[in-house]
């Protein structure tokens, strides 16, 4: 595919570990925030490929994991109910409540949709007026705009039993969050690359310059990955402090104005 | 979560009394429908990168070329900066 295999290639892998190889004089600790980078450098093994002198620190970027528990059992609560339909992406059905999940409430009788995209579950309420659809709509900015879209999408068509059970997350918070901890010892990081696309770079300008800390905005491929990485160490091996953005095939500086606008109008 | 994929766009039409602007959007040949409410410019032929059935960014051709040329460049700068150090030796 188009975008993604070039991005895959072990050749040019290999030259950009090797270029790490060569730029790294000094230990250093870089956070990957976003869970999908994570799953890039373990899924490729890139994680075992780079000098001893690079640690990963794998970040918070996982809307899935950090959605409180009683927004789960909430969630849980309304799909034991006979009026409702809850329509979830599919991550959400084996996190744990605090006493059953998603999946074992679809095995009590709950009625629970696996959906690809909230626009769905808008489709569902318009075929069953009778009953009230409820999309758990978690998600960081990636995916705030899509699930803000279904509830504008419900009100255009007039639809009275469509609602979200909303728990978004805002990735510069979390950011500061680990910077401020006296225990993390984060020397760069590598941006979200997607939360970047609806929301831009802007807002991580005051904290690279604030705390003196490079921040790459970084894609998800393997050669987006490694050469994230090469970015952040090459900051950090010339004593820099500043955002880069590696993902510039699709991030643009401003970030997606439409989608932003979206988010908050719904807000 | 934050999954996102690029696909090209074979086909535009309106949906929802003309609202919706939908793109049917090829996956390396699967077909998918896709809202393009947050890319109103995107045109048949573009590849756009889509997250949970909408396309939230156009790819840029250009600056896709820029991770192959990377390691390239920063080679050349590191030489560019040798020669302008052997320079300013030989200036002293």
């Amino acid at each position: 595919m188009k975008y993604l295999n070039e991005y895959r290639d072990p050749e040019l892998a290999k030259q950009y570990l090797e270029e790490i190889k060569k730029t790294v004089t000094q230990p250093w600790s870089i956070m990957e925030v976003c869970g999908g980078q994570t799953h890039s450098l373990v899924k490729n093994g890139i994680i075992d490929m780079l000098p001893k002198e690079v640690t990963m620190i794998h970040g918070p970027g996982c809307p899935v994991c950090v959605t409180p528990l009683n927004l789960i059992d909430k969630a849980i609560h309304l799909a034991l109910n006979e009026n409702v339909i809850l329509c979830s992406f599919g991550d959400m059905l084996r996190v744990p409540g605090s006493k059953i999940n998603l999946l074992e409430a679809k095995a009590k009788g709950g009625d629970i949709r696996v959906l690809y995209s909230p626009l769905e579950a808008v489709k569902i309420a318009a075929d069953n007026p009778n009953r009230e659809v409820v999309f758990f709509a978690v998600g960081f900015e990636t995916t705030a705009p899509a699930n803000a879209l279904s509830v504008i999408h419900a009100h255009r068509r007039k639809l009275n039993n469509y609602s979200i059970l909303a728990s978004h997350v805002l990735v510069p918070p979390a950011i500061k969050a680990v910077i401020d901890d006296e225990e993390s010892k984060i020397d760069g990081f590598l941006a979200a690359g997607h939360v970047c696309t609806i929301m831009g770079n802007s807002e991580y300008y005051p904290i690279a310059k604030k705390h003196e800390v490079p921040i790459v905005v970084t894609g998800f491929e393997p050669l987006d990955v490694l050469q994230g990485i090469l970015m952040v160490i090459r900051q950090l091996e010339a004593n820099k402090s500043i955002v880069e953005n590696q993902y510039s095939r699709i991030v643009r500086e401003d970030g997606n104005t439409a989608a932003q606008k979206i988010i908050f109008e719904v807000d | 979560m934050c999954l996102a994929i690029p696909g090209k766009i074979k086909s535009i039409a309106l949906q929802d009394n003309g609202n919706v602007k939908m793109a049917k959007v090829s996956f390396g040949g699967i077909i998918k429908e896709v809202s393009l409410e947050m890319l109103p410019d995107a045109d048949i032929g573009d590849y756009v990168l889509v997250h949970v059935g909408i396309a939230i960014s156009k790819v840029d051709e250009e600056e896709a070329q820029k991770t192959f040329e990377y390691l390239k460049e920063i080679g050349e700068i590191v030489e560019l900066e040798d020669a302008e150090g052997d320079v300013q030796e030989k200036e002293e």
